[in-house]
């Protein structure tokens, strides 16, 4: 039970629910699968006062535009978007990524731009309201930092824990938002604040409606990992999405993408390590240099108990591995 | 008499006026294939209704932040976690819990399997995983060990090991494994 009174809508059109979220005049939230909403409010991190249901609203599903980019309905569950065949063939990327989050229970309910508006996590905000300190932390609108006490005033170092946003990045997929003043579009990766306050570049007004993936080209590879304890059912200690494209003569890279993500406020790209690849012939020992670049680069946040060592050596060590699957899927290797 | 019968019938507009009251919602659910008409607040969680206000104890609740799935029951045939379900999301859906399955008094073929495996042992993460083996098995009549593991990932069990729930789920769907208890 969560353990205030909110009101709660459920219409039956979008411009319904667009309208209720900017007209309601108190804090509404959109619901859509309510798998990071609801327990966020059952430890009162989030207090809205209105909820607006998305559940009777039926996800598009997906479509291939004429230049063979691909749209995805945001609210597309989880589960369906991993068991697409489709999906499965068309953006594999994708549906490993979608394939990662949680468990199977949490997937079946949990839609793709929930996933991407998820809150933060630290070992503070995760906990029951009656187990927290008296005052609240910076997040919760107080004036300390619990985790890390000599942080700057007004900073918050939670981390940003969406599996599916690191691979969006990698696809170079953009994001289309509905607001007041009709769709506007943005690309993933600049979706995101880097401040865990307000992770996210989206007012309060708009809802993310689609994502648009672009074609694969020719000569295209992807890697998919995500570090964790137990193999299922929890947040990431670290994930990375890798995409490659290699030129005609199969070994020159034409581009790279390396993303990682759960160790900071937002994904973040290694570019310098993306830049040490374009242009060069990818052997294997290059690319164990990039990844050691990219680990360097990466500068991950500890959290959740692990420290930054270990998140650097995690990262340098599986991001090596990711990016080899991803040169083996250029080249034809593995399918 | 009057005059306390029309006091408590003010006090009830009253309070449907303010507070939590004017926020219930009417609402029909269908639980088990019959149909409960309950008056509920939106911040109700589906396990509160089922557990409390229909009265079937079968479906345990644990960690109630979506983390262990021992509250799982079938929506509309997809199992989810009735602890971070809202209750007023579930009208028009099909609600399926642990008591749907046997019939007649007696166990189905899963819950028989789950027996001869000796998959239960203190038995609070069992309808959890019951219901997640159900939906799995609706899905492929003969799952691959790599499918019931995935299948079974969101139910979590501290006694078990979880072999004996894979050998039970391999029982029932007829893959080679042997009930190894009388």
């Amino acid at each position: 039970m969560i353990l205030y009174d909110f009101d709660y809508e459920r219409p039956g059109t979008l411009q319904e629910a667009m309208s209720l979220l900017r007209n309601s005049g108190v804090d509404a939230r959109l619901l859509a699968g309510g798998t990071d909403l609801l327990p966020n409010m059952r430890v009162q991190n989030l207090k809205p006062a209105l909820l607006i249901s998305l559940g009777a609203i039926a996800p598009m599903p997906p479509q291939a535009g004429e230049d063979g980019s691909i749209r995805i309905d945001a609210l597309s569950r989880l589960a369906d978007l991993e068991n697409s065949d489709f999906i499965r063939r068309e953006i594999p990327l994708l549906a490993e990524s979608a394939h990662a989050v949680g468990g199977n229970q949490i997937r079946q309910s949990a839609t793709l731009g929930g996933n991407l508006c998820q809150e933060t996590r630290c070992l503070h905000l995760n906990q029951e309201h009656d187990y927290q300190f008296a005052a609240p932390c910076y997040k919760r609108g107080g004036d300390c930092c619990y985790p890390y006490p000599g942080n700057k005033p007004g900073s918050c170092w939670s981390v940003y824990m969406s599996d599916t946003a690191p691979a969006l990045i990698a696809l170079g997929a953009e994001v289309e938002i509905l607001g007041e003043e009709g769709t506007r579009s943005v690309p993933a990766e600049r979706l995101f604040s880097g401040n865990a306050l307000t992770p996210l570049l989206i007012a309060r007004s708009e809802m993310i409606r689609s994502l648009i993936v672009p074609a694969a080209p020719a000569g295209f590879g992807w890697g998919y990992h995500k570090s964790t304890l137990r193999g299922g059912l929890e947040f990431a200690m670290a994930n990375m999405a890798v995409t490659l494209r290699l030129e005609d003569d199969g070994e020159t890279c034409a581009a790279a993408r390396i993303v990682v993500g759960a160790v900071s406020e937002g994904p973040l790209r290694a570019s310098s390590a993306e830049r040490k690849l374009v242009g060069k012939a990818l052997t294997a020992e290059l690319l164990s240099e990039a990844a050691d670049d990219a680990s360097d680069e990466i500068n991950p946040l500890p959290h959740h108990g692990f420290t930054r060592n270990y998140l650097r050596e995690n990262i340098r060590v599986y991001l090596r591995r990711t990016l080899t699957a991803a040169l083996e899927r250029a080249s034809g290797g593995i399918i | 008499m009057n005059h306390l019968h029309s006091q408590a019938a003010e006090d009830a507009a009253g309070q449907a006026h303010n507070g939590s009251k004017r926020r219930s919602r009417c609402i029909a659910l269908n639980i088990n294939g019959e149909l409960h008409e309950i008056t509920v607040q939106p911040r109700k969680m589906l396990i509160e209704v089922i557990r409390e206000t229909v009265g079937l104890t079968g479906t345990k609740g644990s960690c109630l932040s979506g983390t262990c799935g021992a509250c799982t029951v079938l929506l509309s045939g997809r199992p989810v976690l009735s602890c971070i379900t809202l209750a007023v999301e579930c009208e028009g859906k099909e609600i399926r819990t642990v008591e749907d399955l046997a019939q007649g008094g007696k166990l189905n073929a899963l819950q028989e399997a789950f027996l001869d495996q000796g998959a239960v042992q203190c038995g609070f993460c069992t309808p959890g995983m019951l219901m997640s083996a159900t939906a799995l098995l609706e899905r492929h009549e003969k799952p691959s060990l790599a499918q019931i593991k995935k299948g079974l990932e969101g139910n979590l069990c501290r006694c078990t090991g979880y072999n004996a729930i894979v050998d039970a789920v391999l029982q029932v769907s007829d893959q080679g494994v042997l009930p190894v208890m009388k």
